[in-house]
């Protein structure tokens, strides 16, 4: 919701909102041509494209007036901002795909360390923390909720 | 009376042990959930569903427990607005224009006193409403065939773009988007695979609850990197909470008329809590006009958006049981939990298993008065809460999300999708287009799909019957009176500002 006053951070989405209207065009298109290439059942009146299809067409008509009058957006990251986002995303990634193979334990204290210090912590609280972190979601989950996390490779109980 | 017997039921399943105590953790929970800036309470909803799963818990005490949550955040997220000046949640937002002030001016306590009997007042004016009008709707929508339906998802989807969020354009992409996205899968009817392009891991669609946790959670992580400075926060000193009862009984008249706006912005389907809020505190400043001394800490500002939200927030749960239509994001969750329960809340619901239906609204007044205590005596501890750091409430935030999701499906390809609608999510805000729609897309597009298929094939292919009924073109016809309604206010509240 968006109170008038409070809008310090917008900006004129030209073409912030013209991009994103091409996508989405792009996209209902996509899905409008696509959706024909699903078989219609023995029996039905309408068949498994035909809601795609029904959704399709208002999204690329909206998409294409968003083109056309595009509004306001909220300001975009920085450099600096967005070399942390894509730094966290990375090592969320990362952190998804060494969760199994390297157990929760050590995963997620690289992870939960790192990740304290991307949103700005020193180091040494991030240490703290990220121990404290982990080895209390662990206890949370393993113990008082009977979740089975990942273990450690050569270690189970 | 036929309702009083159906409480009296209902009290005797809230009152057992157990859900007592679900509903106690889940009023300080969601206290605490909501204060915390950043963590409204559709996240704080959505993080606990995956753990509710691996409790085992009945539907019923998982209803109690995240419902209590969902009441616990209303309250909770005035405090951080009254204290901090950040809203705890969205629907706060309203809370920080004259409960900031106040503060300020050394009244901190009185304000967070008075909001917490306004918000109560608010819950107990919705509850009693969802008690009296939650019957009536199910024994007018037992005539709802599925063309009937459908409208009322056009309803729902039309009423999403509120009054106030910045572009009805942008709202009404955003529930396509979400329809389209909720397509992919296998289609349950003729069992053909849609937009899966050979991944076998969308075979069963996506997962409702991985996307939520990503469109909300991660994206929200995501805007806070954006500026790590968070200077150290002031402590402001408190003050007793006591005088807050006193100017509660001098707001009175505030607080009753802005609960009843805020129950009716929270019954219209897609509305929700936040234009709950909106709705009081701008109504209220024009009813008081000179008389009122808005936004430089009048109390009447802090009881209004408060009362009208908790209302709202009460309100917002009437379609969601009675139809099966969530009001809000946060209702749109609870019908997701409901949903893969196995349970389908509407008509139906009411018939066949009352007793989950009157214990849930039993347990909403108990836990109402809970939080009252909770909220005014206690109010110094959840204070304190607020100055843990960010750099430690985030990655606590994306790691519950991260063990939640996981251990849904014990598979890390939702990891990565949860992580792809975190970025889709963040992507959206800074487009200005509202996540809640492409939530509630995504939800209901397959109960909107087969209601239509369903008219459809009663009707041999004949698109004429989703239109051809009296209800259904009342209901259309609502629908674009709302949004006319939207665009009218909208534009009145623009000229004035």
């Amino acid at each position: 919701m968006h109170e008038p006053g409070m809008d310090a951070g917008r900006i004129p989405g030209v073409i912030g909102d013209r991009i994103a209207g091409v996508v989405l065009a792009v996209l209902a298109a996509g899905a409008w041509w696509h959706s024909h290439s699903f078989a219609t059942g023995f029996m039905q009146p309408v068949g498994p494209g035909a809601f795609p299809r029904l959704v399709s067409v208002p999204l690329g008509l909206l998409a294409l007036y968003l083109i056309l009058r595009p509004g306001f957006n909220q300001r975009w990251p920085h450099r600096a901002a967005l070399l942390r986002q894509v730094g966290a995303l990375l090592l969320l990634g990362g952190y998804a795909v060494f969760l199994e193979p390297w157990g929760f334990l050590p995963a997620s204290l690289v992870t939960v360390i790192v990740l304290v210090r991307l949103f700005g912590a020193p180091w040494k609280p991030s240490l703290a923390s990220g121990t404290i972190l982990t080895v209390g979601l662990y206890a949370l989950f393993e113990f008082a909720l009977g979740m089975p996390l990942p273990n450690m490779p050569g270690l189970s109980w | 009376m036929d309702i009083l017997t159906f409480l009296a039921q209902g009290f005797a399943v809230a009152l057992e042990p157990q859900h007592l105590f679900l509903a106690l953790i889940g009023c300080a929970l969601g206290t605490l959930i909501g204060a915390l800036p950043g963590l409204g309470p559709v996240n704080g909803v959505a993080l606990m569903i995956p753990l509710t799963f691996n409790f085992g818990l009945t539907p019923t005490a998982a209803l109690i427990l995240l419902v209590s949550i969902y009441y616990g955040c209303m309250y909770g997220g005035r405090i951080s607005s009254i204290l901090l000046n950040i809203p705890g949640d969205e629907p706060a937002m309203m809370t920080t224009l004259d409960g900031y002030p106040m503060a300020l001016k050394g009244r901190g306590g009185e304000a967070l006193g008075l909001s917490g009997v306004a918000s109560f007042i608010g819950a107990t004016v919705a509850t009693i409403g969802l008690t009296l009008f939650a019957p009536l709707l199910v024994g007018f929508a037992i005539r709802f065939g599925p063309a009937e339906y459908f409208a009322l998802f056009v309803l729902a989807f039309a009423t999403i773009g509120g009054v106030t969020s910045g572009s009805l354009t942008k709202s009404f992409i955003a529930a396509c988007l979400g329809l389209l996205l909720g397509t992919v899968g296998i289609d349950a009817v003729s069992s053909v695979p849609r937009y899966t392009f050979g991944w076998f891991e969308l075979y069963d669609g996506i997962d409702f609850i991985v996307a939520l946790v990503g469109l909300f959670a991660i994206s929200e992580c995501l805007v806070f990197l954006e500026d790590t400075r968070h200077g150290s926060k002031p402590t402001m000193k408190l003050g007793s909470a006591i005088p807050g009862m006193r100017s509660a009984w001098q707001c009175s008249p505030t607080i009753a008329r802005s609960s009843l706006i805020g129950f009716i912005a929270g019954v219209l389907p897609g509305a929700g809590a936040a234009l709950g809020s909106f709705l009081s505190y701008t109504l209220e400043k024009r009813w008081l006009g000179r008389r009122g001394d808005f936004g430089r800490g009048d109390p009447r500002g802090v009881a209004a958006p408060e009362a009208g939200n908790n209302a709202a927030a009460g309100g917002a749960l009437i379609p969601m049981l009675s139809l099966g239509i969530p009001g809000s994001g946060t209702t749109a969750v609870l019908l997701a939990l409901l949903l893969s329960m196995n349970i389908t809340p509407g008509p139906l619901l009411f018939a066949q298993q009352p007793e989950m239906v009157w214990g849930l609204v039993a347990a909403l007044f108990i836990g109402n008065v809970m939080l009252l205590v909770l909220n005014i005596p206690l109010v110094g501890f959840f204070a304190k809460v607020l100055q843990a750091p960010g750099w430690f409430l985030m990655p606590m935030v994306v790691m519950v999300a991260f063990v939640g999701v996981y251990s849904l499906s014990n598979s890390a390809f939702d990891l990565y999708l949860m992580l792809a609608f975190g970025v889709l999510g963040y992507v959206l805000r800074k487009l200005e287009i509202p996540t809640v729609p492409v939530v509630l897309g995504l939800l209901l597009g397959g109960q909107m799909e087969y209601n239509m298929r369903r008219a459809m094939s009663i009707s041999g292919g004949d698109w004429s019957i989703l239109w051809n009924s009296g209800i259904s073109i009342g209901i259309y016809a609502f629908a674009i009176t709302l949004i006319v309604a939207g665009l009218v206010f909208g534009w009145m509240v623009k000229q004035r500002m």
